[in-house]
């Protein structure tokens, strides 16, 4: 599929036509290769762009937007055309949500549950989270047929072959060699959230070529902690401001784009366990406050970065328990932080875009 | 351990304690509010002071005597008994400080040094406290070792995880996987080995040895303990309730936080025996138990005392609460012959762990057993795990079972995030629906 796509609903629509079955993940961290390898498209669920109405009278408003807005999908109707839902285990508010709508909503459709072992882990995780995929595998066999081991070692490969553009995309954006906008690269990554390997390769490659430079470009560059990288506004003000996102720390990105290879000598859900345990950091997982530190430390070096953009989704636990020792520790090696306080589809307002200007001077 | 920090201790507990006891029995009682919709106060009330005052007295001097531990409370404890740790629970201490109403205060210590304030408030106390020292109990010992478990919630992960930072001191987390649709053996092999890895970590830092036998016996007494509590529990089914679940709310903190030591069990002997007899001689908690209500949620510490006037007014009284059933509902599962299956099971099947339909069917099964009129669900703003979910379950109760119920939005102790005004109306409704 060179050139252009169409939109995800449609795309996600033509799948289904094709035969394949289209599921609901919610965030964050699943092995998607293996509903590729069942003929599945995952169709991530992060932030539909809706009003939240009839959410109210199911979730309270102190209740996270990623959340909140996962749900108002469902009950707008808007998921009705999937085959299943998958909710991996990310936090208190996905878990039960994904309990409320099996248990409570009753959707006739089924749904699947992915644990994911917490740090700091033991030796018993590894086996824990491979024997976790092999259920899983089992489970989905009984809604879908057959699951193949081979077909699932060519989706490894094929989801290597999307880690390796990923990294070179992210490194050449680092260096400045890649030209184009904030908003259009994490535009491609998201691409991501729905396109099936075949569609999503060809993406990152015509992008690379067509905007690779010869010379870096240089502009100042900030990264981005958080979750999204949202609102696409922000970004822009960013690109207007002469500033690159020149790396990111985000739930929805970064940290679990960045994945190293998959060691394909070894079995495929051998390999895709492997992975999950050398993803970058995460809160979610439990990753320890020195070890995220280190790591932002790590990419401010690499990157150059002039300082970080905490992009906070209000309520969200995880990210705000280790705001203020992370703030602290980067204060200490003298890089200068800004926290947005966000609900995911709000609109820039006026304040934040002076806040974001005045750090933006500051750093310059 | 260092030589003088344990004569102090030993002074303290053999000595000090004693006649802190003493001091505290000759002091006149408090001057007591009236109590003209109550019945009369519970005499094991006395006794349950006693062990908590002497617990949090103890603590101050338990550093560098014996190995101290901060547990969450669906941790396995039992284990660290094993070990002389001496245990503190951050979240009874939290539950404490909002019920002397110092909770806004110690919250506010934690958002000074950039903590949120819409995170939990249990973790906003406690990091409050670490950073600023305060307390309504005097002094807390610095922890050797920082023990919980998601069983609760991820929040105290994240929460534990800050302390551990902060104090740079090991964080020993258990994790148990979330019961969406079945606990597997595969998910019970998983807990057991990581019970079976804590064992030379905790031999290390408290440079005790393990004992099989030893860890037999303290699952016997948390057991028996446990079912003492669902006893205690199970008397408030008789019409009248010889206690509410506000009273629950207080005497709960023997189970959670001294679980696993003789005195808990005697307690709830004590308390047991007194509630036989209160239901035998026909004494009520309230005055004229007219209704009979179940709270959802965990306790609005700040206004305990005030609404156990309030409903007790209105005639209703409170007899079950999924919060106090939680340490009678899964402690069956212990079982010394097989002590490290038995934990996992016994920790991973507790409520908040367990999936939504689970819930139900238990509120259901409650609000059968102990004929309730009225479900008061306690949205609480600190607490996703317990609160997410709870705007739908409401209303299947009400449209299968016809119980009335009314969702008051608070929070456990920060009285910030609680507004009188609202509440209040939105109870003057209920009582109305109850037929006031
Ligand atoms: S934004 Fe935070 S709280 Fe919300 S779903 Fe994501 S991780 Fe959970
Ligand atoms: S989030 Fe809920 S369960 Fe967890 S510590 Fe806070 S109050 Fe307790």
């Amino acid at each position: 599929m060179r050139g252009r796509v169409p939109d995800r609903l449609t795309y996600l629509l033509e799948q289904k036509e094709k035969g394949r079955a289209v599921f609901g993940v919610f965030p964050a961290l699943c092995p998607k290769e293996m509903l590729w390898a069942m003929g599945v498209v995952p169709a991530e669920i992060w932030d539909p762009p809706l009003e939240l109405v009839k959410v109210n009278s199911h979730l309270q408003p102190y209740i996270c937007s990623v959340v909140r807005s996962g749900m108002e999908l469902v009950l707008q109707g808007k998921s009705d055309f999937l085959d299943g839902f998958l909710f991996p285990h990310t936090c208190d508010s996905i878990q039960n949500m994904a309990s409320v709508i099996k248990d409570c909503m009753g959707p006739e459709k089924p749904c699947y549950f992915f644990y994911l072992p917490k740090a700091p882990y033991t030796e018993a995780a590894r086996t824990y989270y491979l024997t976790k995929l092999q259920e899983l595998a089992g489970s989905l066999e009984k809604q879908l047929g057959g699951f193949d081991q081979e077909r699932l070692g060519e989706c490894v490969r094929l989801s290597n072959r999307i880690s390796s553009l990923i990294e070179k995309l992210y490194a050449m954006r680092a260096k400045g060699r890649l030209r184009g906008t904030s908003r259009s690269f994490y535009q491609l990554l998201r691409k991501g959230e729905h396109l099936m390997p075949e569609d999503l390769i060809p993406l990152l490659e015509q992008y690379l070529t067509q905007n690779t430079l010869s010379e870096p470009k240089g502009s100042s560059g900030v990264i981005f902690s958080g979750i999204l990288p949202n609102p696409l506004e922000l970004l822009d003000v960013l690109d207007q401001l002469g500033t690159r996102v020149v790396h990111d720390d985000l739930l929805n990105c970064g940290r679990r784009l960045l994945a190293p290879k998959m060691d394909t000598t070894i079995g495929p859900l051998e390999a895709l366990a492997e992975r999950y345990f050398h993803l970058p950091p995460c809160p979610t997982k439990g990753s320890g406050v020195q070890e995220r530190l280190d790591f932002l430390l790590d990419l401010v070096k690499k990157t150059d970065a002039k300082g970080i953009i905490f992009n906070m989704v209000k309520f969200c636990e995880p990210e705000w328990f280790d705001l203020p020792f992370i703030q602290k520790g980067l204060k200490d090696h003298g890089v200068p932080t800004l926290v947005l306080d966000m609900e995911i589809n709000q609109d820039l307002s006026a304040q934040m875009i002076t806040r974001v200007e005045a750090f933006l001077e500051l750093i310059s | 351990m260092g030589v003088g920090q344990a004569i102090r201790y030993w002074f303290m507990k053999e000595v000090g304690a004693p006649a802190l006891m003493r001091l505290q029995k000759g002091r006149k009682g408090r001057r007591r509010r009236p109590r003209p919709h109550l019945g009369p106060p519970l005499s094991s009330a006395s006794r349950l002071r006693e062990i908590m005052t002497r617990h949090y007295f103890l603590a101050r001097y338990a550093k560098g005597a014996r190995p101290v531990a901060w547990v969450s409370s669906g941790a396995p404890v039992e284990l660290l008994r094993v070990f002389d740790f001496y245990t503190v629970y951050p979240e009874n201490h939290g539950a404490l400080c909002g019920a002397q109403k110092m909770g806004q205060e110690i919250c506010q210590e934690a958002e000074k040094k950039g903590y949120h304030h819409d995170l939990c408030s249990y973790a906003r106390i406690d990091l409050g406290h670490a950073f600023s020292g305060k307390t309504p109990v005097g002094r807390l010992p610095k922890p050797d070792l920082l023990f919980c478990s998601n069983n609760i919630c991820q929040t105290i992960l994240y929460w534990f995880k800050e302390l551990s930072h902060y104090w740079n001191i090991p964080l020993i987390l258990f994790d148990t996987p979330y019961n969406f649709q079945e606990i597997k053996g595969s998910d019970i092999q998983y807990m057991v080995e990581q019970l079976e890895a804590m064992v030379p970590r905790l031999e290390a830092i408290s440079g005790r040895k393990y004992s099989d036998s030893r860890l037999k016996g303290v699952l016997t007494l948390a057991k028996e303990t446990s079912e003492l509590w669902g006893r205690i529990l199970a008397t408030l089914k008789a019409r009248p309730a010889p206690m509410s679940i506000f009273d629950a709310f207080v005497h709960l903190a023997p189970v959670v936080s001294l679980r696993g030591l003789p005195v808990s069990r005697q307690y709830y002997q004590l308390l047991l025996q007194e509630l036989q007899e209160r239901v035998k001689k026909g004494i009520s908690a309230i005055k004229h138990e007219k209704r009979r209500l179940m709270w959802d949620n965990i306790a609005v510490w700040f206004k305990l005392r005030d609404w156990s006037h309030l409903f007790a007014e209105r005639g209703c009284n409170f007899v079950a609460a999924t919060y106090t059933n939680a340490w009678a509902e899964t402690i069956h599962y212990l079982d010394p012959s097989k002590p490290f299956e038995s934990m996992a099971r016994a920790y991973s099947f507790v409520i908040l762990n367990n999936n939504l339909k689970h819930r139900l069917n238990l509120m259901r099964e409650m609000i059968r057993d102990y004929q309730i009129d009225g479900l008061v669900i306690h949205s609480d703003r600190s607490c996703k795990p317990y609160s997410v979910g709870q705007y739908d379950m409401g209303r299947i109760l009400a449209q299968d079972l016809g119980v009335k119920t009314v969702v008051i939005e608070a929070d456990m102790t920060d009285s910030r995030m609680f507004s009188e005004e609202q509440v209040r109306t939105r109870l003057e409704a209920f009582f109305e629906s109850l037929g006031h």
